[in-house]
Order: structure tokens, then sequence, then C-alpha cells
């Protein structure tokens, strides 16, 4: 249909390039039409590496999408990630004009301008800017401060920066395939967006976007993000360190990792062999299973230690009703789930994007959570439409047809009763 | 493949008695009565004479006829002291001609933690080696039992050639959440039977290559150790494995998790005639996967006509007691860091030829050991803070003064604490530094940015940063 939106969310991933294709419908669902993907090469803890090849591996991602969802693509929102992007939450004030009482926007975005006068690193620029709270003369819990009579405005903001060349080498990558990028999209506040509903946010929630080459997170506390950042540890260390530690090449750690990986250690029977084998079927080599999750349950943990110790000083852990929702890659490891329970003491899920229209496989799987956020967060971005005017005089249009037919059949009635 | 000689043995040389001490004692003496041991005379001593009434070991003694009047000891220590130093005549009279004696005692109640300290010194007096089974209580029986039980052990450790402690709360862990109460006590005592009966056989066994009580004494000793203890019966084509998974599912051995950490082991493998060297070479191998490489093994393996077609291993060691540390009452966790004085060298017993092939690495066993416990005290003290008042400085020794029996032969533990091994735990520190220096690799990260979080460069493996045992 005309009146439908097509949006393709592009995540350059550590493991896979992968591009969803998904259209806004009329009523606001969302519709996924296809989803492609490209094993990722050139790209290293969420970054490029090797510009070329990246390039090469994102046109044949897209090239993938356009075949599988018969679309043709033009323009992206691209995810980007990284350990370079940072985040922090400012308050910024503005006072209102002596002549005007009145909030007008023209304030609003005069504060948002205001909460960004910090120092960053001068080679960041700005990724998001998220509105948390507006205070108007000090009171707060105002939600939209348009049109109050106040004197001083002022709003906290959740504000997501990152090295500026790094995030427009992502863009530059897709612009020379002539493809347009609308939106650069720190990729947790995108998972989050199809990872939790509106419900969630506002109990309070840490998304944990467990990838291949990062750990990303994202707390809504309040239904406000209020901390975010990205771990450069992802699947691809747990790999690097399967292939040292039981000196296996990377392809065979990889395989080991998501066939028999676990997370859980101690349940495996002493002495309990895995055997690894090749192409042929030929044994080549047998670890232990006891050594191949312990290697695993050290890495994770860590992973989640460090998350933790980054949060815990800002103490909302113990208050985040909807608890730890878990997605990413590696999200799909045995009994990780457990291990984060552990970690965090509070309620883990392992969620995958929600319900939605179109490919299950798609939102079902935990490593397209970005992927498909990003729509979502295209939808959250646009202002919103008014309904067509075709619409509106339809259903004008119907309820005068049954005026009319009613009318003629209480006149031929008339007229039959007369006679 | 070669078969192992049949040796012949001796059984007559020993004469093995089981004394069960008190209401859990008696209970665990009944299971070892009802699973059968042959070639042990079994004794049930007990203040409450329903109790005993109802037991069904082939001797009973009742103790305290005066004092409890029939009765139980009523949770008191002092009332089961008293009770046995009555009824000394009674069990002096069941002792007759042991050479063995196998006390098997529930800490932490009224008879078993009284009377067994005192029983155990009449035992030595009377030349018999003395091994005690003692069980610790639940947690959730609350600190007093616990200490009293705590108290009980020390004074045994004094007086007894080897002392096998379990917790309860382990033997808890084996039973499923929905088995009845008595099953858990039934697998609580079952345990403790396998572990009596192992450790008699293993003395009665004569076999190419001997493992006896020293070596077992050398692997449970330690004032605060628990015993690991993981046995297992096979037979079939794949016995060896079969048996080693079922002695490492014990609960006691968490299947085998627990062995990583202990300083030695006995490892007791035991067959019919039918016995091949190739099925010891693939359990022990196994066995060492399960251990850390510095762990000293005792391996034993003996011979048994009676065990034709079958298999069985028995695995015994200690580690130190770090749960029961923590709960423990301040005054208990004194004995910590004192030198072991539980196994006394073999060859003062001429009479009980045991062999002594583990004693000479004794003193390295033991420094090492405390090393490993005075780090655990410091752990301990550092996350609970002293207690204000200590009631009971020194609560260990209350059997040593009492002058009812001659002097023991053995010095009470007078050695004072040692000072502080500074040798050993220097070359821990430089051989923990020394890792730092050995070139990491960082595989497929090498070239890329790293990852460097609190100083740690997170590309190198977890596992290499944090846990340089790991083979």
């Amino acid at each position: 249909m005309a009146s439908d939106q097509i949006i393709v969310g592009l995540e350059i991933g550590t493991s896979k390039v992968c591009a969803v294709v998904g259209e806004i419908r009329a009523d606001g669902t969302i519709k996924i039409l296809g989803v492609g993907e490209a094993p990722s090469r050139g790209v290293r803890k969420g970054e490029i590496v090797d510009f070329e090849t990246v390039g090469k591996c994102v046109r044949e991602a897209l090239v993938d999408a356009e075949e599988k969802s018969d679309v043709m693509i033009g323009s992206v929102y691209l995810g980007v990630t990284g350990a370079h992007v940072g985040s922090f939450n400012n308050r910024g004030a503005v006072h209102i004009p002596e002549d005007r009482e009145e909030i007008d926007e023209q304030d609003f975005e005069d504060v948002q301008a205001n909460a960004r006068e910090v120092s960053i690193p001068a080679q960041n620029m700005f990724l998001h800017t998220i509105l948390q709270h507006y205070y108007v003369d000090g009171q707060d819990g105002i939600l939209n401060p348009i049109g109050m009579l106040g004197r001083k405005l002022e709003a906290d903001f959740h504000i997501i920066h990152g090295i500026g060349n790094r995030i427009k080498n992502s863009v530059r990558c897709v612009k020379e395939l002539d493809i347009e990028v609308l939106d650069v999209v720190f990729n947790p506040l995108a998972a989050a967006q199809v990872v939790l509903d509106q419900n969630q946010k506002n109990l309070g929630a840490l998304v944990i976007d467990m990838g291949g080459g990062t750990t990303e997170y994202l707390v809504y506390v309040d239904g406000a993000v209020k901390a975010s950042g990205c771990i450069a540890i992802g699947g691809d260390h747990i790999t690097n360190d399967l292939s040292l530690g039981l000196r296996i090449p990377m392809a065979r750690a990889e395989k080991l990792k998501l066939e028999d990986g676990s997370v859980i250690i101690g349940q495996s029977t002493p002495g309990e062999m895995v055997v690894l084998r090749d192409e042929t079927g030929f044994v080549g080599k047998e670890v232990e299973r006891e050594m191949l999750n312990t290697i695993i349950h050290m890495r994770v943990r860590e992973t989640f230690d460090l998350l933790r110790r980054e949060l815990e000083p800002l103490n909302f852990l113990p208050y985040l009703g909807a608890g730890v929702q878990l997605t990413g890659g590696c999200s799909l490891l045995k009994g990780i789930d457990h291990l984060a329970e552990d970690v965090f003491g509070i309620p883990v899920h392992l969620t995958h994007a929600q319900t939605m229209s179109g490919l299950t496989s798609a939102f079902e799987n935990p490593q397209l959570s970005a992927g498909i956020g990003l729509i979502k967060y295209a939808q959250a971005m646009q202002p919103e439409r008014p309904r067509g005017l075709f619409s509106r005089i339809a259903k004008k249009l119907k309820f005068f047809a049954l005026l009319i037919v009613t009318a003629i059949i209480a006149a031929l009635v008339f007229v039959l009763h007369n006679q | 493949m070669i078969e192992l000689p049949r040796l012949p043995f001796d059984f007559s040389r020993y004469s093995i008695k089981v004394f069960g001490i008190g209401g859990a004692g008696c209970n665990a003496l009944d299971r070892i009565v009802l699973d059968g041991l042959p070639g042990a005379d079994l004794v049930a001593i007990n203040t409450d004479a329903q109790a005993l009434a109802g037991s069904v070991a082939a001797t009973k003694v009742q103790i305290g006829q005066t004092i409890t009047r029939g009765l139980g000891a009523g949770g008191d220590p002092e009332v089961g002291r008293t009770a046995a130093e009555e009824g000394i005549g009674e069990i002096l009279g069941a002792l007759s001609d042991a050479t063995i004696v196998c006390m098997v005692v529930g800490l932490g109640g009224g008879t078993g933690s009284g009377a067994a300290p005192v029983i155990a010194e009449v035992t030595r007096e009377h030349n018999a080696m003395v091994i005690v089974f003692a069980t610790m209580p639940f947690h959730f029986e609350g600190k007093r039992r616990t200490a009293q039980a705590m108290e009980s052990l020390a004074a045994l450790h004094q007086v007894a050639d080897i002392v096998v402690c379990f917790e309860n709360d382990k033997m808890g862990e084996a039973v499923s959440p929905k088995a009845s109460i008595q099953e858990a006590f039934a697998v609580a005592d079952h345990t403790i039977g396998q572990c009596v009966r192992a450790l008699v056989s293993m003395a009665k066994r004569r076999g190419p290559v001997h493992t006896g009580l020293d070596e077992v004494a050398t692997a449970v000793r330690g004032e605060s150790s628990r015993t690991l203890f993981g046995y297992g019966e096979a037979d079939g084509d794949n016995r060896a494995h079969e048996a080693l998974a079922m002695a490492l599912r014990n609960p006691l051995l968490d299947r085998g998790r627990r062995l990583h950490d202990t300083e030695s082991a006995v490892v007791h493998i035991a067959g019919g005639p039918d016995l091949t060297l190739d099925e010891v070479q693939i359990l022990m191998d196994e066995v060492n996967k399960q251990m850390h490489e510095q762990t000293r093994i005792f391996f034993g393996a003996a011979v048994d006509p009676q065990l034709m077609g079958k298999l069985t291993v028995t695995i015994i060691s200690g580690v130190p007691a770090e749960e029961f540390v923590e709960t423990a009452p301040p005054p208990a966790r004194q004995p910590i860091a004192r030198p072991v004085a539980v196994a006394p060298p073999v060859e003062d017993e001429p009479e009980l030829a045991f062999g002594g092939n583990g004693s000479q690495e004794e003193p390295a066993a033991e420094i090492e050991e405390e090393m490993e416990l005075e780090e655990e005290e410091e752990e301990v003290s550092a996350e609970l803070p002293p207690p204000p008042v200590q009631p009971k400085p020194e609560p260990v020794r209350p059997v040593a003064p009492r002058p009812l029996f001659a002097p023991l032969r053995r010095p009470v533990a007078a050695t004072p604490p040692p000072a502080p091994a500074p040798g050993p735990a220097a070359p821990r520190e430089q051989k923990a530094e020394q890792m730092q220096f050995e070139p990491v690799n960082r595989g497929r990260f090498e070239k890329s940015e790293p990852t460097i979080i609190d100083g740690q460069d997170l590309d190198v493996p977890t596992f290499l940063r944090r846990n340089p045992r790991l083979k």
C-alpha cells in the first residue's frame, strides 16, 4: 500500500552484517518483510578495521535483504556501537524571556542545546540527546511543558556520544554504496525499543545486548533512559578464549561454542569429553566438557561483573522492576540467564523483539533485536502522521450512505402505505 | 594384559570392632549391621536404654545408668562424658582384644559429643588403633550444637589416630528435596557405613600396591578438615569407568570438584583376581584429571577373591572446612592455625604394621596445609568482624587434664603454634608475579585496539588472567 512506509535497519556487527526490512503500516504496526544477512569481515569489537571488506559485506547483506523482501533499498537507519561510545546525564535550563510567559517549542530546543553544552572529548560527536524529565520552575514530573506558563524550563537529558570519525566511517561505508543514511542510532537504544514494552520501561529494566564483538547495555528507569554504554567484549572473545585455551582453530572454536558451549560449570560428569570432528566426521581431538564450560563461564561472568561494577554506583539495580532483559547472539548460550541472575541478583529474562507481524523467525531471533529495533526507533522518531484524508471522508460517507438508505426505505414504506 | 598376581592375606591379624556411640552413632551402626560388615564386631553404646533396645547390633553397652537412669544425655556433653566415665568397665569389656576400633558418632548431641572422646581415650590406652567417623550437625541445628560438636571434635583429634569427619549438610545435598527425612538420614548413614567398610577392608586387604590406614591418616589430617569420601563399585566390561563415576557422584566429592583443592588423597582400587593393570591405569588416569598436579595421590590396589568380577574404587581425602569456619563460634576457629597433631607416625606402633611409606613427606604437606588454612583464616576474619567477647579462649582441650587415665603415650598437641612460615609463602607470591611476565597471547585481537579496563587487558582470555591453575 502506498501509505505504508518501508524502513530498513542496518547493523554492521562483528559477526555479521544484517539488514532488516520492515514496513510501518498505517495503523502503526510493524511488519518484517525480510532480513538480509552476510557474515561480517573486517569488523572488530563493533568497529570497522577494514573499510573495503566491510563495504562488500554491507552490499551483500543489502542485496540479500532486497531479494528476500522484494524491496528497493534506498535509505537505511544505521546502528552503531563500539567501546568509544559513552554516555552521561545532564540537566539543561533556560529562562523564558521577560516578554512572554508561555513555554513554546523554541524553549524546548534551547533547553536541549543547553544540556549539550558540556565538554565531551573534542573528537566526539553527540549521538543522542534523550529526554528524561522536564522541570518547570522547579516543579518536576512535567510531561509536556509546551503551552504551560513558567519562568524557567529545565530538563534532564541522557546524552550519548561517540568518536565522530568512527561513526562517520560507518556512515561512509554505507554511503559509498549510494544508500542514504537517515539516522545513526546507538544499538542498545534500538534494541531496547523492541525488547521492552512501555510498561517495562516504566517499571525499569536493564537491557543487555551481548553480541559478537561488544556487550551493550541500556537502563530504563521510570520510562526514561538513565544509563547506557558498551563494553568491547563479546562472543568473539569467548571464541578466542576457547581457541587459545583448547588450542583449536578459531572456526572450530566458534562451532564448538555454538554446539556444545554452556556457561554452567560443575554439572558435567568428571572426565566427560566432547569429541571434535572435522568436516569428514573424523575424530580429531577431544576436549573436556568441564574445561570448555569453565572457559566460557569465566569470560561471561567477568563481562557481567564489569557491567555490574559500572552500574552499581548508579544504585538502581535493585529497583529495576522488569529485571534484566538479555538479548543478542550470546544470550543463546546455555544457562547464561542463570549466570546473569547470579551476578546481578535480580530476575533475568532472555528476550528478543516483541511480537510483530511478518517473519516469525526474524523477531524471535535475539541476534536481530538491534536490527529490528532500528525500525521501531525510526517509527518512534517520526512525527505522528495525520491519518489519510481519504479514510476520514470515507468514514463520513459511510454514515451518510446509511442515512440515505434509511430515508429511502422510510419513503418507500410511506408511499406503499399510502397506496 | 598383565593379570595382577593374587596374594594371600591374613584376616586373623586384626580384630576389628565398630562402636556406634550415641543416637546418631547407633543409627549409623544399625545401617552397617543391615548392610553387613563381615569380620568386625559391632557394638552399640548409648545412654538411652530404649534406643539401645531398638538397635540391631550384636553387642549393646548401656552407659551412665546411674546418671541418666536409662534416659538420654539430654543434649549435654557433660552428662555424656560422666556417663562414659562411669561405664568404663563395660566399655573395656566390649573392647576385649580389639586392635582396630572404628567409632561411629554423631557430634553435637550429649552422648556422642561427651562420651566419644572418653571412649576413644580408653581405646587408645588399650593399645588399639582408633578411627573416628564423626558427623557434624546440620547447619539448622543451631550454633550451640555446632560449637559442642567442634569442641568434641577437637578432643577426638587429640586421641584418635584417624578422624574422618562428615558434614551432615553436605550429605543432605545428596537426597532429592522430595525425599523423606528418613531417606535423607538413611543416605547419610549409608555413606558412613560405606566409609567404615572401605577403611576396614583397606586395612585388611593386601595387594600389590599397598595403601593402608596411615596414608588415610595423612589424607584426612588437619583438625578442621572435612573428609571427602567417595566409593564406587561396578562390574561388567566398563567397570573401571563406572566405579569411578559412581565414586565421584558421592555428594561429599561434589562430582569430583572438591578433589581439585586437596593436598593429598588416597585412591584405593580393589578387585577380584581378574583385576587388570590396564583397568587400574585407565582409572588412575581419570582420577589424575580430577586432581591438581601438586596433589599427592596415595594409590593402592588390592586383590580380594570375594570381589570376583567386581571392581571397587575408594577415594578419601580431606579439605579445610570452609563453611564451618564461617558458622562456627569464634573460639572454635582457634585450632585452625595449630599444627596438625592427628596422625601419629605409625612406626610407633609395631603391633599394627600398616607400613609407613607415606610418612616421610609429611612435614611438607603440613606446611602446605597450614598455609592454606592460614590464608583461609585471614579471609574469614576479614569478612567477619572479631566478636567483642571471647567466652572460652581454650575450649578445645577439655579431656586432657582429667586424671582418670594414665597419660597418653603421645603428647597431646603440646606443640606451640608455629611462627608463620614465610618460606613457603614467598615462592607462591613469586609464582603469581611470574604469571604476569609470561608472554600472553591475545589471539585474534592481537592487532586490534586493546580493551583495557581497570588495568586489565580483557582481550587476554579470562581463564589465563584469573586461574593459572586451570589445566
